[in-house]
Order: C-alpha cells, then structure tokens, then sequence
C-alpha cells in the first residue's frame, strides 16, 4: 500500500489504541439530527456539566447513530480500563446525573437503560448488543462505525479501517477495480438498482474530459432517512468511495449534492472533505502518487426534482434544476456538458467494503438476486421508527414486526408504502413480499432507496393518494403538461372525492391520467400517477365507498365526517370549546354544540373531550337518503 | 428585522465566487445564510459575480421553495408535511394553526413578526407529528398542543 496512507493509518490506529488505554472512562453521546430532535443536545450539555461539577476526569466524544431512533437520546460508556463499554437509550437530560454517578463514579451499569454491550463481553445483567433483539439478523456493514466512532474526527475513520480500500485501489489498474465492483454485483441504491460497475466502466470509457462523479444525497423521498445516517455518522465512508470510484473512472472532480433539509450532514460531510485534503487524500498530488481528485459539497435549496439526475447537475450549473431530455446521458453530456456519473450515498458508501474484503466476501451476506447489504428507515404507525442494515430478502412484516416493533396499540396494518411518492402503496395482503426490487417493479412501483411507511385502518387511502399527488404537483418543475397539469388535475378531483363530490365517472378521468402522465419526459411525472394506479387496483372498494357511498371506512377524511357534540353536560365540553380555532361552538337551548358550518374538522375539541364528542358520517347512509327521497 | 445590506456587503460577500463553476447555489445560500433572505440587490449582485443576468438567477431563485425574497419572520412555525406527520393527524395540524394564525402555508403576518411554512420530513418522524418553531422540533403534538402553540406565538408578538 501507499507508504504515506500506511503511515497516517498507523499512526491513527496507535492514537485509537492509546485512547482505549488512556485509563480514562470515555462517554459517547449520539448526536445526529433523530437525537437532537430528542434533546441529545442537551443531554450532552448536561453530561459536561456533571462532569465538570463532579470534578471527573474523563472523556465525551460526539458520535452518530446505531439507529435506535426511538430510543434516542443514545449514550455509551466504556469503562476506565478499557475493557468493555455499554451502550444505553433514553438518556434524556434529567436522567444524567444519576446515569453519570452510577456509571461513571460508583462504576456500575444502569440495567433499566442498557441496550447491551459494544465493547468487551456480557456484563451482570447486561448482554451483548448483538443479542439484542432489535439486532438480531441485521449486519452492520455500512453502519460499523456510525456510533462508534466520532464523525468530525478523520483519525478515528482512519484507525477503524478508513481508506484501506481506497489504498487497495491505488495499487490497481482502473479496469481491475471496475472488475471487482462488478464481481460483487452493486447495484444502485437510490432506487433503481442499476449495476454500479457499469455506470463507472461507461465513466471510464467516456472520450471527453474532465469527468466528474456525482454524489446524489438529495434524499427527497420523505420517510427516508438511511443517507443522512451515513453522512451524519460516517462522512469519510463517502468521501473513500467516491475516491476509488473515481480511480476506477478516471474523474477529476466530483460534487456531493445534499438537500437543504440536511443542515447537519452539509456541515458533517464539509468538514470531513477539508480534513481529507489537509492530510493529502484529496487535492491535486493525493498522496503523492501524481493523481489528482476534487471534492466539493454543494448544498440544495429545496426541490425534490433535484434528486432526479439530471435535474441535480442542472442544479449545480445554476440553472433551475429540471430535469433534462435523454439522450444524452450524464455519461455522454452531464454537469457542463461532460462525462458525468451519479450515484446515490450509499451506493459510493459500499466501494470501500468492497476493496478491503473482496468482491466475494461482500456479495455472500445476501442470497438474493440483490446483493450486501440494504439499509432501511421504518415509520408510520408503528412502534419503533428506527433505521435498520440488513442483507436483503426479509418480508415487509417480518420487518415490521422485527424491526419495527410491530403497529402501535389500536393499530391494525393497513397498508405501506414504500419508496417514496413516486412509487404505491400496497394493501396488508402483500406485505409477505420480500425487500427485494423484483415484486415492486412487477406491480408498477418501485422499492426505493430504503424508506418504509407502515399505514393502519384509522388512515385514508383517497387522502394518502392526495397527500402523494400533492406532493408531486407541488414539486413538478413545470416542463411537461402532461405531468405539472396532469397532477394538478389529479389533486382537483381527488380532493373533489375527499369531500363528497365524487362522480362515477372520476375513476375513468383518474385512469385516463394514469394514462397520460407516462409520456411525461422524466420519471418524476411518469411515475406521479403509481399511487392512485395502484390505490385503484388494490383499494378500489374504498374508492368506491368514498365516490358512491360518500362515506369513509377509517372516518378520517374532513369532507366526509362531521364531529357532534353527545354530552353537552360533560365537564370536558368547557375546554373542548375554548381550544376551538374557529369558534364552531354555539350555544343552543343553553347547551353548547358544534356547527357544522364553520367547522374545519381539526379534532383538537375531541382530543380534550373525547367522551363527550364523537364523529358522525356527514352524509346520511345512501340508503336512508333514498328511502327518503322516495318518501318525499 | 434586519436592515436590507448593502450593495458592498454583498460583493465582499460573495467576492470568492466564480463563473461556470457551480457557484450559483453556494452563493446564494451563503447570502441566504447569512441576511436571512436574498433581496434583489443581492440577486444583482450575484448575477454580476457570476457573470450572468439577474433574469437567471432569479430564476434559479424562484424554482427552489427553500429560498425567500423577502426577510424571514420573527418567529416562524415550519409544518411537516412529510408522511409519518400525517398519518398521526398532520394534515389536521397544518388546518388548526393555518386558521390559528390566519396565514395560509409559506405566509406570513404583516409585520414580520410570525409565520408559517411548509416543511419537508428530514427524517425525525419518532417525533410525528411535528413542528419546526425556529428550526428546533415540537414534536409529538395533538392539534390541540399545536393550537396552543400558534395561539402562544400569536399572543408574544
Ligand atoms: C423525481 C426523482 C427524484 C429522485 N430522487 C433521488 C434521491 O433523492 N436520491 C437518489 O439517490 N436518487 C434519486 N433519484 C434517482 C436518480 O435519478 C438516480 O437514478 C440515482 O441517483 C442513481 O444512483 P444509483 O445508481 O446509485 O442508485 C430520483 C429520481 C427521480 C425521478
Ligand atoms: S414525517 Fe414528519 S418528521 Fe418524518
């Protein structure tokens, strides 16, 4: 390998080492983007604070997560001698000083908070984290450092195999690492699939110069989370494989494009990209080997198109970020109009693994079509929103169940989507399929770059296809009729059926759009219309209750209920009136009700009086209508 | 609300950005950044660091939803639209603070002092459903919790 890369990872590893015998406790507190959203921040403060009051001398290291979302604020502590270390959840502020007495003074463990052990064997009470049972059956490949290791801090990438595979790269020939990533059999994580060895090799063979390598951390797909975990927990993984992809195509640039919503991962991943130039890994002499790579991180501003290709290197040349008409490909005209790869974070994040193990050791963990590892994000109504690595080919609900914790208390799983809003939702009868890309596309749709939303009976299937078609109208970037006035239709009559207004002949305009936006130029609108495709294959029932019957089974959609007060002596009714934003509550024979008229169906009166309130259907049953129509 | 910033402050701003290099983004978010907003002033001023037409950027500006034209408000409330928050009663939440607080989605009140925004999930969702106040999370709401929220930031400006 590289002398002055062996060097730095010597020299890396020793700190590691020293670190672990530094005979100092050492407490690592999760600090992404999920934690602060649940007071991380201010356990970490709270942290510093009893340590400095206690007088102790010991360590705090920032790290990423292991993907506990639910249970975050995470906090781990290793033991002053080094041997082992425990990885606790819910570590919120106000349990801080007694987690730091009892783990850190009286040098115990706090069983009612621990996850298990990360470092070191089984302690009284406490197993292994592999033992637990939300890990059972996951791999942690990509995610081996994330919550280990500090992420603004390259020595400790470097000390835990850190641009070991880019070394191996180094000393090969572009068309052998080409070779190896096809071995393996990498496909695209952003959701297609496509083998990533190809897209390089077509890099490599490209006639025009400078080429570049794209980064897409666009991640617009709401419900998933998987890319901002890597670059939040791990920025270096990134920065390695887009190296040694562009050693195996000859790029002499590339730009890594986040999505605004990701302030933290732009900040992470900056500074991971300043540190790999300072210690030579990037520039224009890497490593004094003569061969020349740039780096830069390039934020968005938001727009969901931008995470289609061709609309991400519009947007970095500055103009608006639409989509482009192919041909040409990126690999023949991309950003500036040069040879131009993209590829999605956790495609590049895979291309170190491959280089220091093996092509083979690599692909074996999955006996699936679809090879390594997947990783996924899990939300909805479920138990435990988390973020989880496995080898591909589990089922929808062994992952809900597994993973997620199965449906939350009065849930029953209805349905899921995954894949963002692009792709369908599926009924709770096709969730045996297993989290490979083959039964989605089958059905029209697609899997996705990892997000899952669990849906349960008390959702909307006409209101999730509104809320989807919404998105897209709103994120149509406006080139195509077919798809900015296609959605925008297709909102107007769903939101027509969500309040009533349902015709017969809705079905037909919804399947002419279906129809029509597949000749849209890209597949923002090709695929806007898979969710109400396949919501009127699978949930046609209720589309029909919703048009004919005017009614809908989960009593959810604001058009089709009204809320009627059926206690008005019940004491509750008070508080449910003043809580009102639009002061539907009028009094009547001294009693308060609520008018229908101004009344925007928000619930919040029914939260606060849920036994004095109820939701009524807010057309009469067709047949009582008919019987009365007759009659009169 | 801050005063509009000078024609000067702007290119000493934006001094190290070039043409033809994928700058337009970065110069603009770094105005953004830093004044809250990108003026027309300022989008003269990049368009003549970048040497381009205002006319472009501009147009680069108007295509992104993140970007604003005009100075944020003093205390702005960022709804979730994002999946999770609607299946746990989002949609119901965005309708009770919109009529909270009179505004519709990406408005604001006269003076500046508070406003509402559309935002997207950034996958926080054990949190759904949520607001943003200021950039940190609300999470967990009712409706009712989310009236009572609009109706505080209502009162305190
Ligand atoms: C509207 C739209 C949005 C997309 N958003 C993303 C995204 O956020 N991240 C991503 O990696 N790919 C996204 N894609 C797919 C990309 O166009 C492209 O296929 C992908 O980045 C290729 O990388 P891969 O081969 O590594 O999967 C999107 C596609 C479309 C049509
Ligand atoms: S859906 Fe609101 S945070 Fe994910």
């Amino acid at each position: 390998m590289n002398r002055t890369l062996e060097n730095l990872i010597l020299d890396a590893k020793n700190a590691w080492d020293a670190e672990r015998s530094s005979g100092r406790e050492l407490i690592g507190v999760c600090i992404d983007t999920s934690s602060i959203a649940r007071g991380a921040e201010d356990t970490l403060a709270k942290i510093r604070e009893v340590i400095a009051a206690k007088n102790l001398n010991i360590d705090v290291r920032v790290v990423g997560s292991w993907g506990f979302n639910w249970l975050e604020p995470t906090v781990w502590v290793r033991s002053a001698a080094g041997t082992h270390a425990v990885l606790y959840g819910n570590v919120t502020a106000d349990r801080v000083e007694d987690f730091v007495q009892r783990t850190v003074v009286d040098g115990g463990v706090v069983p009612e908070l621990a996850l298990g052990v990360i470092e070191g064997n089984s302690l009284d009470g406490v197993g292994l984290i592999e033992d637990h049972p939300w890990m059972q059956g996951q791999v942690r490949r990509l995610m081996a450092n994330t919550g280990v290791i500090d992420p603004g801090n390259i020595q400790h990438y470097l000390a835990n195999s850190g641009y070991e595979g880019f070394g191996k790269a180094l000393d090969m020939v572009d068309e052998d690492i080409i070779k190896l990533v096809l071995d393996s059999g990498l496909g695209g994580r952003g959701g297609g699939g496509f083998p990533a060895g190809r897209k390089w090799d077509f890099l490599r063979n490209a006639t025009a110069d400078p080429r570049y390598l794209i980064c897409n951390a666009d991640e617009g797909d709401p419900g998933a989370w998987v890319n901002r975990i890597l670059m939040e927990g791990d920025p270096h993984l990134i920065v390695e494989g887009m190296l040694i992809a562009a050693l195996a195509s000859n790029a002499a640039a590339g730009y890594i494009y986040i999505r605004y919503e990701y302030p933290l991962a732009v900040e992470r991943m900056q500074n991971a990209v300043r540190d790999a130039y300072e210690l030579g890994l990037l520039g224009q002499d890497i490593l004094g080997t003569g061969r020349a790579f740039d780096l830069y991180i390039i934020k968005g501003a938001g727009s969901y198109v931008c995470g289609e290709e061709t609309g991400l290197i519009n947007s970095i040349d500055g103009y608006r970020g639409m989509p482009r008409i192919r041909p040409p490909f990126p690999a023949q005209a991309g950003l500036w109009n040069k040879p131009s790869n993209v590829n999605n974070v956790e495609t590049y994040a895979n291309a170190p693994m491959i280089l220091r193990n093996g092509a083979e050791w690599w692909a074996n963990v999955s006996d699936t079509k679809e090879k390594g590892t997947k990783m996924f994000t899990l939300s909805g109504q479920i138990n435990q929103t988390c973020c989880i690595e496995i080898p591909w080919g589990p089922t929808v609900r062994d992952v809900l169940e597994h993973y997620g914790g199965g449906m939350e208390e009065g849930s029953v799983l209805k349905g899921y989507q995954p894949g963002g809003p692009l792709s369908g939702m599926l009924p709770a009868s096709e969730a045996d399929l297993t989290l490979t890309l083959d039964p989605y596309r089958e059905r029209g749709m697609f899997l996705g770059s990892g997000g899952i939303v669990y849906f349960d009976q008390k959702t909307s299937v006409v209101d999730l296809c509104t809320f989807f078609l919404g998105f897209c109208e709103d994120e149509s970037c406006g080139r195509c009729t077919t798809c900015h006035g296609g959605t925008q239709r297709a909102v107007e009559v769903l939101r027509r059926i969500g309040v009533g207004g349902g015709r017969e002949s809705d079905i037909e305009k919804l399947e002419g759009l279906v129809k029509t936006l597949v000749w849209s130029n890209c597949l923002h609108g090709q695929f806007a219309m898979t969710t109400v495709k396949l919501a009127l294959r699978y949930f046609r029932d209720e589309f029909d209750m919703v048009i004919r019957e005017k009614r809908d089974p989960s009593q959810s959609l604001a058009g089709l209920i009204s809320y009627r007060v059926t206690r008005p002596d019940d004491p509750s009714i008070q508080a449910a009136a003043a809580i009102c934003p639009v002061n539907a509550f009028v009094e009547k024979d001294g009693k308060l009700q609520i008018d229908d008229d101004p009344c925007i169906r928000c619930g919040a009166c029914k939260e606060l009086a849920p036994n004095a309130i109820e939701i009524v259907d807010r057309f009469p049953a067709r047949a009582t209508a008919e019987v009365t129509a007759a009659g009169g | 609300m801050a005063s509009e910033p000078t024609v000067a402050e702007l290119r000493e701003l934006v001094a190290e950005f070039r043409p033809n290099a994928g700058h337009v983004l970065p110069s603009l978010n770094k105005v953004q950044e830093t004044y809250g907003y990108i003026s027309r002033r300022a989008i003269e001023v990049v368009a003549r660091q970048l040497n381009t037409t205002p006319a472009l950027i501009f147009g680069a500006v108007s295509y992104y939803s993140d970007f604003r034209t005009t100075p944020p408000p003093e205390t702005e409330i960022a709804w979730c639209s994002g999946p999770a928050c609607r299946l746990k009663g989002g949609d119901r939440i965005r309708e009770a603070i919109q009529h909270t607080l009179q505004l519709p989605l990406n408005g604001h009140s006269d003076d500046h002092e508070y406003g509402f925004h559309l935002g997207q999930c950034n996958g926080t969702c054990t949190e759904a459903p949520q607001v943003w106040v200021n950039g940190k999370v609300v999470g967990n709401l009712t409706v009712a919790k989310a009236i009572e929220l609009a109706r505080d930031v209502k009162a305190d400006s």
